[in-house]
């Protein structure tokens, strides 16, 4: 047995404590103080007897923890110095890490890099062990530490590149975990790829143990042939004729050294080409195109531009999803006249997203309405009963809800849905006004206005405000006046949410209406109640789809289904939390399981491959050799060599000093065990 | 048998016996005094000597100059002489009390100090003397006087602020030095209470504590010690330091007990025995005994004083 850190060893010394506790208990160290020592003096001195050793059992199990515990700092290892650890020799622990990222698609670098990979896996001997990691943008691994080579090489996978993007770093820290547990004397990562100066970032941590070599196989090769990628695209909606329309504007980059002259870029609608452009791009410089407007039609409208087929056909493509704008419902409940005249004009701006404002007597409010809309502002209305249980179930439902509170508010006591209680008028008319100030600025209403000189909601003066009673426990103040009392509350309720301003939303009890921070504050208080998201036309391979956000704005019951560009049907479990990553390249349609709602409850998301990805540039595969070996040995010279496993490594495979701690620690309890229990008797 | 047990006291009719320990959880020394004394008082109900210093002593023949107010008018109906009443006890007495407040008194193994129990003897003392509208005064000392209130009937409050106030902190020399000294203070004839733990020869105690004696004094002395100095209950073996020279000394208890004892209590009993011959009450006070036994001590002596002079 040898020991990594013998030097602890000092700490046997600490044995000689407990026999000294034992042996020497002569006068304790604490003093006793005693008013006089005149009757003791005169008492002749008799020292104290060494004691003998009363408990062995004690004495014994308090020397084999401190014995033990101070073994476990040495770090202990049974060391092999047998002839399977010379050099050269020995089993050897190979993981060949292969990159499946989407440039391995240009030209024949995947079948290069396949071929590679199996002769590195026909290569192991009867001892050996193989693993097989693919990665792009994450690891993952296919086959781990297996002796059967025909298994390993039925690892590799038969299919197309995937469409996501290099990164080494996860790869090599998978490659790295399984050598560190391998006990065999030979450890082997090799990795085949391209080696894409973009998926090297210097990545700190992705080390390979010491001992182990990385062996790297470049796939690369010219990359001279075309190559032409569109990047992104940019959607310009406008309306001409009560019709909507989109005008689509690509952004294309050419690679090559060569340029590209009379080359197409065609729009595609549906699947169908719409329009086709011609495209001139020079040598390694990029372009944009824009194409005619085209009127959106339907929800979900595929959009793809793609460019004529070269090396590497991945990102060929780049496709966007085009929905009619969707207007947030917003029923405006006021008593009539002109009370509700600057709440309508604020909602009657805006595009993204449009406000459809339908404006009702609180007695005319139908469930209907209630079902169609997304928010109801109550604008001043005394409610009833009956109609604060529709609304309460509105808002549990998911709805929104924002109160303004003028003289003629009321609300019934038997539903509790509100913030805060309202209570007695104040009035400010006389006197200084009360201006509104403590903002949330973290909350979403107000994070507009978080910075400088970005709407000043001091200004305005507000003569007059309802009092409101803070007593609810879920409720959150998210604005008060100066006097403290609160101007603007939040409560969720159910899945939805309550706002409630203290004051009017008219001049009539103040002059916000009037102020430049009515309108935002309008438009952020709605949107923030109806839940409202921008949708996204297109999302990365790599990124995380949110279904919640890809549904639409309200959460449905059930659980989620989604289908792959490929045509695979994949769950997502909304109880669960759980999200689905985007793997491929091309149309998610994410749909509620129940299938409500059919084609029309349907939302499609577009996944584009990484455009940094189409780049290939190549880097110096020595690079990532040193940085994942930390300058313990370079690739050449150690390839293929048998290396004998470290003492650190050892010691780390065998991890002696774990067991031994814990003994240690075990006998201290059963040492404190005893002691209390000798101390009892 | 107990050290204490010569001194025990006959029970009391309804008398409380209060824990030494929670007295001086109170902290008010007044507070403390009253509740000690009024127990006391309630427990003696009609004690002989209360209120003696008013009884009729005796008739005298009138001589010009006397207060008229106190002739008996009776008397003089009866006789047709004047004859004034006159009391036995017609003014005041002084009494002081002598505290030692040495660093050997900062001791307690039960909860309360030596000095903490004497503190609110002496104020139980004060508080009983000064209702019966005598003079109090009080003297702290170590190894000279560290503080003197000369007997007054106005210092009552004076002598229990300065209780309240006082810390044992510098260590006890031989008592002759201040006593001595303090002695010549006490020019009018009252009642003098000693406090004390004694550690000191019983020889130089007695030298010391005469002189007190020599203008008429009556004397009491209040020997406190702490139930651990009696006992001397310690069972580790451990080095036991001196409270007031700092010295220290390897103990083993067991080992020595039995002639610590035997060596306090032939310094108890020889103290009783030199105090005696002088006259002096002298009464042994275990601080883990009430308060109550130290009041009947004093009253009892004081009692038998009045006896006899009678």
């Amino acid at each position: 047995m040898s020991f990594l850190a013998p030097l602890f060893f000092v700490g046997l010394a600490a044995l000689a404590i407990p026999v000294l506790l034992h042996l020497i208990q002569r006068e304790k160290k604490q003093i006793q103080y005693f008013p006089s020592l005149m009757f003791v003096r005169q008492v002749p001195y008799k020292s104290v007897q060494r004691r003998r050793i009363h408990n062995w059992l004690l004495l014994m199990v308090r020397l084999a923890a401190l014995l033990l515990i101070v073994a476990a700092f040495a770090r202990p290892f049974f060391g092999r110095t047998d002839a399977a650890m010379a050099p050269g020799v020995g089993a050897r622990e190979l993981v060949v890490m292969l990159d499946q990222s989407y440039s391995m698609g240009y030209g024949d670098r995947w079948d290069r890099a396949r071929a590679a990979a199996r002769d590195a896996l026909n290569g192991l001997g009867p001892s050996d062990r193989g693993s097989v990691v693919l990665f792009s943008s994450g690891a993952e691994i296919a086959l781990r530490a297996d002796s059967e080579r025909g298994k390993l090489i039925a690892a590799i996978p038969t299919s197309a590149p995937t469409a996501g993007a290099t990164r080494y770093a996860p790869a090599l820290k998978v490659a790295g975990s399984i050598l560190a547990e391998s006990s065999l004397p030979r450890r082997e990562a090799i990795l085949i790829s391209d080696f894409q100066r973009g998926g090297w970032r210097g990545e700190e941590g992705s080390r390979l143990p010491r001992g182990a070599t990385l062996t790297p196989v470049s796939v690369g090769g010219t990359a001279d042939a075309p190559n032409v990628a569109v990047t992104s695209v940019s959607l310009a909606r406008s309306t001409f004729s009560n019709q909507e329309r989109v005008l689509v504007t690509a952004a294309v980059v050419n690679r090559a050294s060569q340029p590209l002259s009379a080359g197409m870029l065609t729009l595609e609608i549906g699947g169908r080409a719409i329009q086709t452009e011609r495209l001139d791009v020079a040598a390694n410089g990029s372009t944009s195109v824009a194409f005619m407007p085209f009127s959106v039609t339907g929800r979900n409208m595929r959009g793809t531009v793609r460019v004529g087929a070269d090396a590497l056909p991945a990102d060929n493509a780049f496709g966007f999803v085009v929905s009619p704008s969707v207007p947030l419902r917003v029923i405006l409940v006021d008593r009539g006249g002109a009370g509700s005249l600057y709440l309508t004009r604020a909602l009657a701006i805006g595009d993204a997203p449009r406000f459809e404002t339908l404006a009702r007597q609180p007695e005319a409010l139908s469930d209907q309405d209630l079902q169609q809309a997304n928010v109801v502002l109550l604008n001043d209305v005394p409610v009833t009963v009956a109609l604060g249980r529709r609304l309460a179930r509105f808002v549990e439902a998911g709805g929104g809800l924002l109160v303004a509170t003028g003289p003629r508010a009321t609300w019934p006591s038997e539903v509790d849905i509100l913030p805060g209680l309202l209570a007695a008028p104040i009035d400010r008319s006389r006197g200084d006004a009360a201006r509104v100030g403590a903002l949330e600025f973290g909350h979403p209403v107000f994070e507009l206005f978080r910075s400088p000189r970005s709407g000043d909601f001091s200004s305005a003066r507000i003569y007059g405000y309802r009092n409101v009673t803070t007593a609810v426990k879920d409720a959150q103040v998210l604005a008060r006046f100066d006097a403290g009392a609160p101007a603007f509350l939040e409560r969720r309720v159910g899945t939805g949410r309550v706002l409630l301003w203290a004051s009017t939303l008219d001049l009539s009890w103040g002059d916000l209406p009037l102020k430049p921070v009515f309108l935002p504050f309008v438009h952020r208080s709605v949107r923030y109640l109806a839940s409202y998201v921008d949708p996204a036309p297109w999302l990365t391979v790599g990124q995380v789809l949110d279904p919640d956000a890809a549904v639409g704005t309200r959460s449905t019951t059930g659980g989620r289904v989604a289908l792959t560009p490929s045509g695979k049907r994949v769950s997502i479990d909304d109880e669960g939390g759980q999200v689905l990553e985007l793997t491929e390249q091309g149309f998610y349609e994410v749909r509620s399981q129940a299938g409500q709602g059919g084609d029309a409850g349907a939302t499609v998301v577009a996944s584009n491959v990484d455009p940094a990805e189409s780049d290939l540039t190549v880097m110096d595969p020595k690079e990532i050799v040193v940085a994942a070996m930390a300058g313990d040995q370079t690739a050449g010279g150690a390839a293929g060599a048998g290396v004998p496993m470290t003492p650190e490594a050892q010691e780390r495979s065998q991890r002696l000093w774990w067991y031994l701690l814990c003994a240690g620690i075990v006998l201290l309890g059963i040492d404190t065990l005893l002691s209390n229990r000798l101390s009892k008797a | 048998m107990s050290l204490l047990g010569g001194h025990e006291p006959a029970a009391i009719p309804g008398a409380r016996f209060m824990d030494p320990v929670v007295l001086a959880r109170i902290g008010n020394l007044e507070l403390v005094a009253r509740a000690v004394c009024d127990g006391f008082i309630n427990g003696l109900h009609k004690a002989p000597f209360f209120g003696a210093s008013v009884d009729f002593a005796e008739h005298r023949g009138y001589v010009p100059g006397d207060d008229i107010r106190r002739m008996d008018w009776r008397l003089w109906a009866r006789t047709d002489r004047y004859y004034i009443k006159e009391y036995e006890a017609e003014t005041n007495m002084n009494f002081s009390v002598l505290l030692d407040v040495s660093k050997s008194m900062d001791y307690g193994s039960r909860g309360i100090t030596k000095f903490d129990y004497a503190r609110i003897l002496t104020a139980c003392l004060t508080n009983l003397v000064h209702h019966q509208r005598d003079r109090v005064g009080f003297v702290a000392f170590d190894s000279e006087i560290v503080e003197h209130v000369p007997p007054s009937a106005k210092h009552m409050d004076t002598v229990l602020h300065m209780l309240d106030r006082l810390k044992p902190g510098r260590p006890g020399g031989r008592m002759r030095d201040p006593l001595h000294k303090v002695a010549e203070h006490f020019g009018r004839r009252g009642v003098l209470v000693v406090i004390s733990d004694f550690y000191e020869d019983p020889e130089a105690i007695v030298d010391a504590i005469t002189p007190l004696r020599f203008r008429g004094n009556d004397l009491v002395v209040f020997h406190v010690l702490d139930p651990a100095e009696l006992e001397f209950g310690f069972s580790d073996a451990q080095a036991f330091e001196d409270l007031e020279s700092g010295e220290q000394l390897p103990v083993v208890p067991d080992a020595l007990r039995k002639e610590y004892v035997a060596l306090v209590r032939a310094h108890t009993d020889a103290l009783q025995q030199k105090f005696s011959e002088v006259r002096v009450d002298y009464t042994l006070l275990d601080t883990s005994k009430p308060l109550d036994h130290a009041l009947y001590s004093y009253l009892g002596g004081r009692e038998r004083k009045m006896r006899s002079r009678q």
